[in-house]
């Protein structure tokens, strides 16, 4: 069975990301519909001051899971993954809020990724509408020689 | 594969200026698709049904790819030797297939930094009504001219 971890506020959590394989960061680039030559052809990234190809700034921070993920039974009924959330917010209407990133080193293919991730803060609102509860959460990529690669701060917004 | 610009260097960018712009028009197949590559399965993005009884019209653009479409504008006009430093992105307003998003930006900002120059930016992505999407800002370094002769 997958395992789902439930997070404590403020509890540093390990993930093991895996290696970075061109095609999936290629498939994020098409699937964004940017063909930016850098994360396609050698030549070109090296001509633009690369190793090699580079994967896009934002794909590591935008996949949801690395690994097999929930079974489908075990999702919420949404579709999302109470993985990815405090337990404050099971069953509530969840929303993409804000994303900060830091970048350090480009993600190359063959990059072994690990990330920490930490929930940063955790706070509720009224709004006119009821009330939203927002949770920040901070999540560190490296490489396993301890190369940063991009650091996120993403806030997940949840109404009733 | 698509061309991009060259590499302005620090020195040719002037605070206030607008960076250029990026068209975006979104299709269920793209929402669909970047939903499979992040591994995605929140309904609202893929099942037009559900997304209705969320009081959607149409299936979301994913938040993460609002910030793909911001990302992509920085890296077209900073060109290969540019890079981004950091950038950062608040959703503000649903965009749905058909959706015409333009992306933009204004340089607020220049600092010198060792061998190369920072440029600010405070970025956008309006849909066809003008009605704003996401708004952020971003830092990133260009090379400075006299460094590259």
């Amino acid at each position: 069975m997958p395992t789902q971890t439930v997070i404590v506020p403020g509890e540093v959590e390990d993930r093991y990301i895996g290696v970075i394989h061109a095609r999936d960061f290629q498939r994020y680039a098409v699937a964004v519909g940017d063909l930016n030559p850098i994360y396609f052809e050698d030549a070109a990234a090296r001509q633009a001051g690369y190793r090699g190809i580079v994967a896009p700034p934002n794909f590591l921070t935008s996949v949801r899971n690395w690994g097999p993920g929930p079974f489908e039974g075990d999702l919420q009924r949404d579709g999302t993954e109470v993985e990815n959330l405090p337990r404050e917010l099971y069953g509530m209407r969840l929303m993409g809020g804000g994303h900060d990133l830091r970048f350090g080193r480009p993600v190359y293919p063959g990059d072994v990724v690990r990330a920490r991730r930490r929930l940063i803060d955790f706070y509720t609102k009224t709004a006119r509408f009821g009330e939203l509860s927002f949770a920040v959460y901070e999540i560190v990529y490296f490489a396993d020689n301890g190369d940063e690669l991009v650091t996120c701060r993403e806030t997940i917004i949840a109404a009733q | 594969m698509t061309m991009t610009r060259p590499t302005p260097f620090f020195e040719d960018v002037a605070v206030g200026a607008d960076i250029p712009v990026l068209v975006k028009t979104p299709t269920s197949v793209q929402i669909f698709r970047y939903s499979a590559v992040t591994w995605n399965s929140h309904r609202v993005h893929f099942e037009t049904e559900y997304a209705r009884a969320e009081g959607h019209p149409d299936v979301l653009v994913q938040a993460h790819l609002h910030g793909a479409f911001l990302a992509q504008m920085l890296m077209d006009w900073i060109g290969p030797h540019g890079r981004i430093v950091s950038y950062g992105w608040a959703n503000r307003g649903r965009a749905v297939p058909g959706d015409r998003l333009t992306c933009q930006g204004t340089v607020v900002g220049k600092k010198s930094a060792a061998e190369r120059g920072l440029v600010e930016v405070e970025i956008k992505e309006v849909n066809q009504t003008g009605t704003t999407c996401a708004v952020g800002t971003a830092v990133v370094a260009l090379p400075v001219r006299d460094r590259r002769q």
